[in-house]
């Protein structure tokens, strides 16, 4: 029984020739598990995180002068859309799940593969502590939001005295648990939690459009006016940031350089490639998939940024958004809605019933809580393959007895998760975004020299049927070209995030010893255990990435 | 913490174990290779040896026409050396017929099924042979079918005198005694070798009931136990396709009740089990250790595990294999 077979065309179209050939499939496990265009683009489209965008967009509204979004979501569409073509050569190359664990392990090599591998799981947990840290965050919000639709002050008071840092860290830590919880039910009841997460977040952000459609800039006006009980409270809070530095318009340096925050905005899209191994026609549906997904999201999002600016205005939400940041005591006193909600925030103004103020208040911690979920899965079949490949103790991967979870991997995420989310919010490790966008590149580059190095080191999984050999060669090149391009692309996105060090994290020490172990974990116990075993007279690890010769 | 040590325990039988083949030479005569490169004394392939596909080459004017990856193509007659190489590695079987033939083959399941079975017995003779060719003689060489093997390609294998398929049969392997087993519980696909939980057990405890007391035992059995992390494959609606929940096919455990229950209740040292080939993994069932090396096959990637025994029959290491 397997997966893998998808890639075999069952049956066949007559394509030319006097009469059609066929391929006669006999009755074995496993050949129709086939998934079509529309599962594979939900696939995608459910592994974005909709609401973050606000999150992003406030991040490239407070950490740069003169930010606007239109050239940052364009230039970074275009970057996934040529990833997805580097990723569909991989795909149909070796059309399995997995991921870039898979590709860097039959093309670069099984010991890349499996560094990749380690590094990918200690980074997706620092990942699950973020996302954490952005939904205790968003705890203030989201209680103004609630006291609001309950007419509730002590409510909408509580979120005031939840801003600290030690709060942050503890409610952090409240969410991990949740998460963790969560996670001990079955896999079908976890998969359900997270369907209807995403539901109510794809909702939050339908009814957000809708609102902003359906209302004209002095309906916003006087919205922020009544929500703040502050008459005049839109131009005084443009003419307070203007007095506090903040600097208006647009510039295209400060364009280029967000390009990173809307990377990770679509992180996620291509990801129906997690399943290669599940879709019909890999390549072709992946293709078309990922297309439809990033087109979706390109016009959602422009769509969104386009209506915010008509209605807020770019002025009023530069001037929101840092303002909060550089003087919150003099932002505090003209409103009372958080600085970092945006959009968010503006459809809590323009909400007039409670169901959609829940609604808003409640779609970012949700979509964190989805995302972890997700995310948890993800990091505990990782440690899984670690533990397979003898690099961490077999231990880790034992299913419990009860409930057939993994608890000992869910545990391990859980205490390093928790831990993350105490230094995340306690101690400087750079801007957490930033580190996060710094990972996602990173996976992007290792994709692209995956699909570089294809041509040259497995050539053979490139299935070029009949193509004569200079035709062959021309449609290596493209592969090459397109894996390159990917890779040129990756670099650019991780050099301006070095560039803007300042904004996308700092190299102090925390972050460099944080990077150091991010990056270098997968050798170092790799190194280590092999020293162990090597002591005990164990089998040696070099032995299971030997390759094998087929003569 | 990588392991428990064994002490001064000495290894007494190094096992390779491969599974889920499905027909694909490039990975055979790795699996042959594995032997020497990891110094296994026993290499055993535990099911589901045979293909999935014939791929019809028609001969037209000098000319080979096939359907390949979804395209159809037309190469040379002097290409057919290459093309049958490229599809076989990937586990097809590629046959060249007139287009007469290939009409007869389209209306007719009866002889599709006894093209089916003749390619597989006849890539099955092959690869014994080969086997005879480039084995040392010391290492022991052993093919268990699966549930997608037919039933006639057991002769071929037991026939030949360098390969030993004990299916349904303990085995002698020096420190341990072998019992194996290709059937799995019912599938949706009616695969040749199916039966209900109740049948399995019954056959497994048979085997079990005739291990000499005291003496360990390890199981060759298909099918994972269920449950165990071995046996995780995406859930299927009635139209045989994946389910989708939250945004990922949903996966559910399909592995064997029966088979679980047989080691919870024997606690042979060692479970080797397939059947799921993206269910790679390792699992402690009591003091069983139950392996999965999973398959990806149609990469012409051998996957694998290696297992060390005492003379005492205890496991001493284990590894998984990606070669």
């Amino acid at each position: 029984m397997t997966s893998s077979e998808a890639s075999v065309p069952a049956g066949a179209a007559k394509t030319g020739g006097t009469q059609s050939t066929r391929l006669f499939i006999r009755q074995t496990s496993g050949l129709v598990r086939e998934l079509g265009i529309p599962a594979a683009t939900g696939i995608s489209l459910a592994s974005v995180a909709v609401v973050n965008t606000f999150i992003n967009f406030n991040a490239g509204l407070t950490d740069f002068t003169k930010s606007d979004m239109y050239l940052p979501l364009v230039a970074a569409a275009v970057i996934w859309l040529v990833a997805m073509f580097a990723y569909r050569y991989l795909l149909r190359a070796v059309p399995r799940a997995g991921g870039e664990y898979v590709y860097l392990s039959r093309i670069v090599s099984p010991a890349a593969g499996s560094v990749a591998g380690l590094g990918i799981a200690v980074v997706f947990t620092y990942v699950l502590s973020t996302n954490a840290h952005f939904a205790a965050q968003f705890t203030p919000f989201m209680l103004s939001g609630l006291g609001a639709a309950f007419h509730s002050t002590a409510v909408a008071n509580a979120g005031n005295h939840l801003t600290s840092n030690i709060a942050i860290a503890w409610l952090s830590v409240v969410v991990m648990l949740i998460v963790a919880a969560l996670s001990l039910f079955s896999v079908k009841i976890v998969a359900r939690i997270i369907f209807w997460l995403i539901v109510l977040q794809v909702l939050a952000f339908l009814v957000l459009i809708g609102m902003l459609a359906f209302n004209s800039h002095a309906d916003f006006t006087s919205a922020l006016a009544t929500y703040s009980n502050h008459p005049g409270a839109f131009q005084d809070i443009i003419n307070t940031a203007k007095s506090n530095g903040v600097v208006f318009g647009t510039s295209i340096a400060s364009a280029v350089a967000i390009i990173p925050f809307m990377v990770l905005n679509y992180n996620g899209v291509l990801y129906s490639y997690y399943v290669g191994g599940e879709l019909r026609r890999p390549g072709r549906t992946y293709l078309y998939a990922s297309a439809i997904s990033i087109g979706v999201l390109v016009v959602l999002w422009i769509g969104v940024w386009a209506l915010l600016r008509a209605r807020a205005g770019l002025t009023f939400m530069q001037a929101q958004a840092n303002l909060g940041v550089i003087n919150p005591t003099a932002y505090g006193k003209i409103t009372s809605l958080s600085s970092v909600a945006g959009g968010l925030g503006y459809g809590m103004v323009l909400s007039s019933d409670p169901i959609t103020k829940i609604l808003f208040a409640t779609a970012v911690p949700l979509a964190e809580i989805a995302v972890n979920l997700a995310f948890l899965t993800v990091t505990t079949r990782v440690l899984f393959a670690q533990a397979f490949d003898r690099l961490l103790p077999v231990g880790v991967a034992k299913i419990s007895d009860r409930n057939h979870a993994p608890n000992v991997a869910i545990s391990i995420v859980l205490v390093i998760g928790i831990g993350f989310c105490f230094l995340t919010s306690l101690v400087n490790l750079g801007s957490i975004v930033a580190l996060q966008s710094l990972f996602f590149a990173l996976i992007l580059l290792a994709g692209g020299i995956a699909a570089t190095a294809l041509p040259m080191r497995r050539a053979d999984l490139i299935p070029t049927p009949g193509l004569p050999d200079d035709a062959r060669r021309s449609w290596l090149r493209k592969v090459a070209l397109v894996g390159g391009a990917t890779t040129v692309l990756a670099l650019f996105t991780i050099y301006e995030l070095i560039a803007h060090s300042s904004v996308y994290g700092k190299f102090s020490w925390e972050s460099i010893l944080t990077l150091v172990i991010v990056l270098g974990a997968g050798p170092v116990i790799y190194l280590i255990a092999r020293q162990v075993r090597r002591q005990r007279n164990s089998l040696d690890l070099d032995m299971a990435m030997r390759e094998l010769p087929p003569e | 913490m990588w392991g428990k040590a064994k002490g001064s325990k000495k290894r007494a039988l190094r096992i390779y174990f491969a599974t889920d083949l499905h027909g694909s030479e490039v990975c055979f005569r790795k699996f042959l290779a594995a032997a020497k490169v990891y110094e296994a004394d026993v290499i055993i392939l535990g099911g589901d040896f045979a293909g999935k596909a014939i791929v019809p080459v028609l001969t037209e004017n000098g000319s080979l026409r096939a359907r390949v990856g979804g395209e159809e193509i037309t190469v040379p007659e002097s290409e057919w050396g290459r093309l049958s190489g490229d599809l076989g590695k990937a586990g097809l079987y590629p046959v060249r017929m007139e287009s007469g033939e290939l009409a007869r083959l389209s209306g007719d399941e009866a002889a599709l099924g006894r093209l089916f079975r003749s390619e597989i017995a006849a890539q099955m003779q092959r690869w014994c042979d080969l086997a005879a060719e480039r084995l040392d003689p010391s290492v022991r060489c052993i093919i268990t079918p699966g549930n997608d093997d037919p039933v006639d390609a057991d002769p071929v294998i037991a026939a030949h005198p360098r390969v030993e398929c004990p299916e349904l049969e303990l085995c002698d392997l020096g420190p341990v005694t072998m019992a194996s087993l290709g059937v799995v519980p019912t599938t949706p696909w009616n695969t040749e070798r199916e039966c209900s939980e109740d049948e399995l057990s019954k056959q497994i405890e048979e085997m079990l009931e005739q291990v000499p007391s005291g003496q360990p035992c390890i199981l060759n059995l298909h099918c994972p136990p269920y449950a165990s992390g071995l046996d995780d494959a995406p859930e299927l609606d009635d139209t045989l396709k994946p389910v989708i929940r939250g945004g990922r096919p949903s996966i559910i455990p399909v592995g064997s009740h029966a088979v679980r229950d047989a080691i919870k209740r024997y606690q042979p040292v060692v479970g080797l089990h397939g059947h799921i080939h993206e269910s790679r993994g390792v699992q402690k069932i009591g003091r069983t250790l139950c392996v999965n090396p999973g398959s990806d096959y149609s990469s012409g990637v051998l996957r694998g595990a290696v297992i060390d025994l005492a003379q005492d029959g205890s496991c001493l290491d284990f590894l998984l294999t990606t070669g």
